[in-house]
């Protein structure tokens, strides 16, 4: 018998390696395996207040660490009974787009490029590619000193806090990342042509289900209380764990996702997929001229959903700040209403949907529930492996090319096991 | 060249990355910092590492599995100078925040039921230094930049950084913040590390004690404060706890007697 090991896995977020059994020309086993250590964040908020939740869930991890605070404030807040003005609900708007440029220029340029064009890591594609990569680094700055002036901090800002911000951003900050933005936009389209070039291997695929948030209103964006699926189901936020089926593997210290059965994907593609037809302006000019059924059923189209996301978050961030510059008054903290109650908080982080779930007595937290984009993502990134492989197999490939395409299978979805891992829960029915 | 690179790995163990992340957002000095250095492991940056002898390794996050402790002790054994860096590397980070309670095999379960993992033996998390000795600690949760490459460029010379052994109040006082605890709040400045800048009180806000206890912190008087303020025992001392995870254990045994 043959066995192909990744591990580590490089240039993702956390430890995890991938384990492919060939035996006699069939694939055995495959294996998406995750390491990292058990932490039990759902137990260490249990008896913690709704601020400090906020405090110690956005440290489940730093990529996603806005989203995470996001998540858990809009759980929260539902739990206490708790609306925000529209000058704090936009601020927040703003800094999670900060995240996904981040997130997604560091995934795409940084981390998944170089598979494509055949390098180790940017910094030895940076000898041939040298202004893509130094473009990228500063986008990617860029999208940090939002995060850094709005949350105070590039990663764990506390600023953003239960019912509020503790102290607001300047105008002229506002205004000078309005500025910025526009500069960016250029790039960020070149950028998308750069991914949308590249040649797209279609041997392994296959239709998959597609879930992403559904955002109020007929804008493309980052929050929803309602769920979307590419089979025309929409299901509210609150019945999460129908959608979500978390089971327990004995090779992941994350849990497996499966809904009616079936694997889904969540992340940018999803989203493309399911609310692509809501963008504007030159997104929307990339997202026709890119999008195709191939996405449906092929993961690595999440490179390319990404890049054109992060034009969609260039061209709508100057529309947010003139919102927000227009609202003079920074708000007061709003106090909770109440002490007790139960909230689900939804919202795409960049690599997908991620539900926060929290029953509140006494203004302490009884029970936490976290469902992460990455454990959703794991039944279809060892399916796709799979098709992969078995096809390989058929036509001779070597072992080395079998582990590279598995690699830029897995890296596609831009995993990140920080997140995934230790956020299990066994349910006992 | 007068003298070859300094051989460097960045290891990442159990927590967020983001120790990891703050080197690579460094983005102007990232492509120096790789240029600096012969960076022989950095997986989350780079596919091509290998585990050979190195001069410096920089190791971020706790130990929560024995194949990590065995990893770490691994690492220790070829490397020259060994730097934990950020707050989960330090002192546990919040995944240690029960350290010492005895809790923590009735929590796996409440987690992952009666099933285990194939591929790994988890123990409850700690700092590197329960397993291999450090040479060098930059607490920060995350790390901050400035610091980070400050230490740094001193280790590349061989040299060890001056590092601050005050709390974060001072810091707090350059930037003329009016102070919170005065104000009634929970802060947690007197006993906390400096390093970040006095970020959250800057921001309005407590400081959450994220950069780890200040060296020779006085515990007892933080907590005899804190009561006079009417906040009660359970919520100084899990406050106290969240990011402290190894540095709490022994000052609240002695205030309180137990955990």
């Amino acid at each position: 018998m043959n066995e192909i090991i990744v591990e580590p896995l490089s240039r993702v977020e956390g430890e995890g390696g991938i384990t492919i059994k060939i035996d006699r020309k069939k694939v055995k086993e495959i294996k998406f395996e995750i390491f990292e250590g058990t932490r039990l964040i759902e137990t260490l908020v249990e008896g913690k207040s709704a601020q400090e939740d906020v405090s110690i869930t956005c440290r489940i991890c730093a990529i996603c660490t806005v989203s995470h605070r996001m998540a858990a404030l809009r759980g929260l807040e539902k739990a206490l009974g708790i609306e925000v003005p529209p000058k704090v609900d936009l601020l927040r708007r703003l800094l999670h787009m900060g995240e996904l440029i981040e997130s997604n220029s560091l995934h795409v340029f940084i981390l998944a490029l170089p598979d494509f064009l055949g390098y180790p890591s940017a910094i030895a594609m940076a000898e041939k590619f040298g202004d893509e990569v130094l473009k990228a680094l500063s986008l990617k700055k860029f999208a940090n000193q939002i995060m850094s002036i709005i949350s105070g901090r590039m990663i764990h800002g506390e600023n953003p806090t239960i019912g509020g911000f503790g102290r607001y951003p300047d105008s002229q900050q506002l205004i000078d990342i309005k500025k910025k933005a526009h500069q960016f936009i250029e790039f960020a389209e070149y950028g998308t042509s750069l991914v949308g070039r590249l040649e797209i291997p279609s041997f392994f695929e296959e239709e998959t289900l597609l879930m992403c948030c559904e955002p109020d209103g007929d804008e493309y964006g980052l929050m929803g209380d309602r769920i979307k699926i590419s089979n025309g189901e929409v299901v509210d936020c609150e019945d999460y764990k129908k959608l979500t089926n978390e089971r327990f593997c004995d090779h992941s210290a994350a849990k497996h996702c499966l809904y009616n059965g079936k694997p889904y994907t969540v992340g940018a593609i999803a989203r493309m997929n399911n609310i692509g037809e809501r963008l504007k302006g030159e997104a929307a000019r990339l997202f026709t001229e890119y999008w195709s059924d191939r996405w449906r059923k092929n993961p690595l189209f999440n490179n390319l959903a990404q890049t054109i996301e992060i034009v969609w978050a260039l061209e709508q961030i100057p529309v947010l700040i003139d919102k927000i510059l227009k609202i003079k008054k920074n708000p007061d903290i709003v106090p909770p209403a109440r002490e007790e109650g139960e909230g689900v908080g939804a919202v795409e982080a960049p690599r997908g949907t991620l539900y926060h779930h929290y029953k509140i007595k006494n203004g302490l937290i009884e029970k936490a529930n976290f469902v992460i984009p990455t454990g959703q993502n794991l039944e279809d990134i060892e399916k796709y492996m799979r098709r992969a492989v078995t096809e390989m197999i058929s036509n001779e490939h070597d072992d080395e090319q079998i582990r590279k395409q598995c690699e830029i299978i897995v890296r596609a979805y831009d995993p990140c096991i920080s997140c995934a891992t230790h956020l299990v829960r066994i349910e006992h029915i | 060249m007068y003298h070859s690179k300094k051989r460097v790995g960045i290891y990442g163990f159990t927590g967020c990355n983001g120790d990891q992340l703050v080197i690579i957002h460094s983005e102007d000095l990232l492509l120096d910092f790789f240029d600096s250095a012969d960076i022989k492991f950095f997986s989350l940056a780079k596919s091509d590492n290998d585990d050979s002898e190195l001069d410096i390794a920089l190791i971020e996050g706790s130990i929560s599995s024995q194949e990590q402790a065995e990893r770490v002790k691994e690492i220790r054994s070829r490397t020259g100078f060994v730097v934990a860096i950020g707050t989960c590397a330090c002192y546990g980070g919040i995944q240690a925040m029960e350290l010492g309670t005895r809790g923590w095999d009735q929590r796996f379960r409440k987690v992952y039921g009666d099933n285990y993992l194939s591929n790994r033996t988890p123990i409850e998390s700690k700092p590197i230094d329960v397993f291999v000795d450090v040479d060098f600690y930059i607490p920060g949760c995350p790390i901050d930049r400035d610091q980070f490459f400050y230490c740094f460029s001193h280790f590349l010379q061989g040299d060890n950084p001056v590092f601050p052994d005050y709390p974060v109040c001072y810091e707090c006082k350059l930037r003329e913040n009016d102070c919170l605890l005065l104000e009634g709040q929970l802060c947690l400045g007197p006993i906390t590390a400096a390093g970040c800048g006095a970020r959250c009180p800057s921001h309005n806000l407590v400081c959450l004690g994220c950069w780890g206890h200040v060296k020779e912190a006085n515990v007892s008087a933080e907590f005899n404060l804190l009561k006079e303020k009417k906040f009660s025992t359970d919520e100084i001392k899990r406050r106290f706890r969240i990011y402290n995870g190894s540095g709490m254990m022994k000052p609240l045994k002695k205030i309180l007697g137990v955990l």
